[in-house]
């Protein structure tokens, strides 16, 4: 029954993805049906925007459907799924509050369902609760501010919200914006509502993870595109400023705690927070641009973004996949305990590397494309003479440089210790290949992550369109040719095939000189040298601690790293040690000094509203007595 | 710290001058020619303690002072057999590091020279017959070189290696 349900939602997800693909390309269509959905009805549309988003939402579903169907640890939770995917594709169609909102809902709580997968897991039921607030505290914002819209604007209709937002007073626009980006920014995972991505993630199965990854908060991206740009109108400097702001920090503390991280799994999901914060600068960069009437630089920092939506969709899904398979494998998440898989694994292996090559944004995979973009967008703040502003942006560029190289760091690390070198355990060491379906759906996000970087010259207009339809019709398309695209009239300007061919003739060129050259092909094989020592074990080697040890030195300031050391000495003499204990662990900070004091504060808070309910019936009677004098007085 | 400095600065050299050793120009420069035309480049040295009473270390470290300072003849010291075109070796050849002292011949790429350095490599020297060595770098590899002395000077380290390095370049050239 699950293997049928995937299969249903792997060929809707192909559908999805043509539809969407069309929607791009100016196919628009509206479904209205009425009654089943209170205020309004049903109401869907489509728009180049939109198409993107179902574009995304439905290739990526179609891949992690496909993953499913060999994928043992699919069975359960197969209808949660099914409703989490249509869900997932409604969102982006949404025409009016309602359905919007009934849509977002219906997705939040499938993928709570699917989150409490192995639900007699402690750290599974508090995955969950963590997750099951932060999405309905974003809800209680989203139903806020779109509240308050309709009660100024007088409809529900997305289209009256766009007709009206230019005529709104600055104060409601203001607070609308910051309510529904808070609500869509939590579900986005920005920097700090992003507490409950590296718990949920890794606690659902990895088809799951790779969905929420890859596509669930994208939709916050989503939402926050609609709000800054057509719901609420164009906004003040702050709006894109902070964006920008909190992209920067979103990308920075996400590769600072992916790196230190040794669960294969949270890793990526600490990962994403990073590209979504990479995105975000995009998204903030369009607003500034905006904001200080560059239409056209705008598009540059739009297309940037939207392309890294895309791409980090396809890469990351592939990323969590491949994760899912190594934990489907070996038993464990825990870094420490893999190694040597790239000869069990190698399909999984190939893939990964793809994955992780790609999200390292080195050419000529796709993450480059878009990181190439999102850095011209920023480099082309030169063009806005406001003092301000580029100091923003600024700050933009150097912790998307930083993020950059933090990020190539974190995934030698993840490939590098999983797959390479010797097993570190008897788990890793008898691990078996994924099943059919799985390689699958994983050749094919590794096609994708190739082809949206070798084709960037076919992309790029076609996000180019979307763009323009968000930003009005004045602004002209990147230009390029079928080899090249180029970022303003002669600002820079690039080649993926171009490059790509070097690459392919820097791995050629050398062994084809060798051979001219007639070099004896010659190789001897030895083991590692390991200075002379006549025993090695895998307990030797290279750990994800000790890869990530001297970043935790250099960013002491940042881990804020606690040693626990503990020595048993024998009773009769402290010389003579029996067991030393030592562990240095990773500290949750936002967790410590943001949402533990907020928490213990509400708590303190009911606790005295707690006097209030007595049990004693004259306290009430005198509550009610108080309430009508008061009542009285004030009338 | 400043009376420090003063005393320094009242004492002035004590250090003996020493005569400039013309032959030590001489033979440094044709050794190092000689590594050049044997290997293409400088000459990289693994030293490989097998057991040594550091004698022969004490001379070999003596290499890398101010006086013979053998890199600017192009010749280094460096920390891996991986790194390096020649293995210089001292002392008997302990039995415990004999499987070490295979090993790095392994790991050394070729093509590679080794120089057994001191009495104790060429034959076990005073240890020879112990229980304890196995006698003489030959017994386990092959060497090019022997260097005798106890401990050799540095200037006679630099001869053996560039009859080491004489001698391979003439079984090349044949």
């Amino acid at each position: 029954m699950a293997a049928l349900v995937y299969t249903v939602t792997a060929i809707a997800g192909i559908a999805a993805g043509v539809v969407g693909i069309g929607g791009v390309f100016g196919a628009t269509f509206t479904v209205h049906i009425a009654r089943i959905v209170p205020l309004g009805g049903l109401e869907l549309a489509m728009d180049p925007l939109a198409g993107l988003f179902l574009a995304l939402v439905g290739l990526t579903t179609a891949a992690t459907s496909l993953y499913a169907i060999g994928y043992a640890g699919a069975a359960r939770g197969a209808y949660a799924y099914l409703a989490f995917v249509t869900a997932l594709g409604l969102v982006p169609l949404a025409a009016n509050a309602m359905t919007f909102l009934l849509a977002w809902e219906i997705m939040s709580l499938a993928s709570w369902v699917l989150v409490l997968d192995r639900r007699d897991d402690a750290d599974v039921q508090r995955a969950a609760w963590v997750y099951a607030v932060m999405t309905h505290a974003g809800l209680a914002c989203l139903l806020a501010g779109m509240l308050l819209l309709a009660a100024h604007t007088g409809s529900l209709r997305f289209a009256d919200w766009r007709a009206a937002a230019p005529a709104l007073a600055p104060a409601i626009r203001n607070a609308v914006w910051v309510l529904l980006a808070l609500g869509f920014a939590s579900k986005a995972g920005v920097v700090p509502l992003h507490v409950w991505l590296p718990l949920a993630h890794p606690a659902a199965p990895s088809h799951v993870s790779a969905l929420m990854s890859g596509a669930m908060i994208k939709l916050g991206i989503y939402g926050l595109l609609r709000v800054g740009l057509e719901w609420a109108g164009p906004g003040p400097t702050w709006w894109g400023g902070t964006l920008l702001m909190l992209g920067v920090v979103s990308a920075l503390v996400g590769i600072l705690s992916a790196l230190v991280d040794t669960d294969l799994k949270r890793l990526l999901a600490f990962s994403s927070i990073e590209n979504v914060g990479v995105i975000l600068i995009g998204v903030g960069s369009a607003l500034l641009f905006v904001r200080a009437g560059t239409e056209a630089l705008a598009a540059i920092a739009l297309v940037a973004a939207l392309y890294h939506t895309v791409n980090h969709a396809a890469f990351k899904a592939l990323l969590f996949l491949g994760a899912g398979a190594v934990a489907h494998a070996t038993g464990t998440r825990n870094m420490d305990a893999h190694g040597g898989l790239i000869k069990r694994l190698p399909w999984t292996a190939a893939c990964f590397l793809v994955g992780a090559v790609s999200i390292s944004a080195l050419p000529p995979f796709n993450g480059f494309v878009s990181e190439w973009l999102t850095f011209q967008a920023l480099l082309q703040s030169v063009r806005v003479a406001e003092p301000g502003v580029s100091l923003l942006f600024a700050i933009g560029t150097a912790g998307l440089a930083l993020t950059a190289g933090l990020t190539a760091a974190c995934f030698v690390k993840a490939f590098g210790i999983t797959f390479l070198a010797l097993p570190r355990s008897d788990a890793a060491a008898h691990a078996h290949e994924a099943t059919a379906t799985m390689r699958w759906a994983m050749a094919g996000l590794a096609a994708a992550c190739v082809a949206l970087g070798l084709g960037a010259t076919v992309v790029v207009p076609a996000v180019t369109r979307v763009a323009a339809s968000m930003l009005g019709a004045a602004v002209a398309p990147l230009h390029g040719t079928t080899l090249t695209f180029s970022v303003g009239a002669d600002f820079a300007s690039l080649s993926p095939l171009l490059i790509a061919a070097a690459l392919g003739a820097g791995l050629v060129a050398p062994r084809v000189f060798l051979v001219v050259a007639g070099s004896p092909r010659r190789a001897r094989l030895g083991e590692t040298w390991g200075c002379g020592r006549i025993l090695q074990t895998a307990r030797m080697q290279y750990t994800a601690g000790a890869f990530a040890d001297p970043f935790k030195r250099v960013f002491r300031f940042f881990y804020r790293p606690v040693k626990r050391r503990e020595v048993v000495a024998h009773p009769d003499s402290r010389f003579f040690v029996r067991r030393i204990e030592y562990a240095n662990p990773a500290r949750a900070l936002f967790e410590e000094w943001l949402y533990h004091p907020v928490l213990r504060g509400l708590v303190g808070i009911t606790h005295r509203v707690q006097a209030l309910q007595s049990g004693n019936a004259a306290a009430y009677l005198g509550y009610i007595l108080a309430a009508l004098l008061i009542l009285l007085v004030v009338r | 710290m400043i009376r420090q400095l003063r005393l320094a600065l009242r004492t002035g050299i004590v250090t003996e001058a020493v005569a400039p050793d013309e032959n030590l120009e001489v033979l440094g420069g044709r050794l190092g020619e000689a590594a050049r035309r044997l290997f293409g480049r400088s000459l990289h040295i693994r030293q490989v303690d097998a057991g040594s009473c550091n004698g022969c270390e004490l001379e070999i470290s003596g290499l890398t002072g101010p006086h013979y300072d053998l890199e600017r003849f192009g010749l280094h010291f460096v920390a891996s057999p991986r790194h390096a075109d020649c293995l210089l070796v001292t002392g008997p050849v302990t039995r415990n590091m004999a499987e070490a002292l295979r090993r790095t011949w392994e790991a050394t790429p070729d093509p590679k020279l080794v120089i057994a350095a001191g009495d104790c490599a060429r034959d076990g020297g005073l240890f020879a017959g112990s229980y304890a060595v196995v006698g003489g770098v030959e017994a386990v590899l092959p060497v090019d070189a022997i260097i005798p002395g106890c401990p050799p000077s540095p200037r006679a380290l630099l001869a053996g290696l560039l009859a080491a390095i004489g001698r391979r370049a003439a079984d090349g050239a044949r």
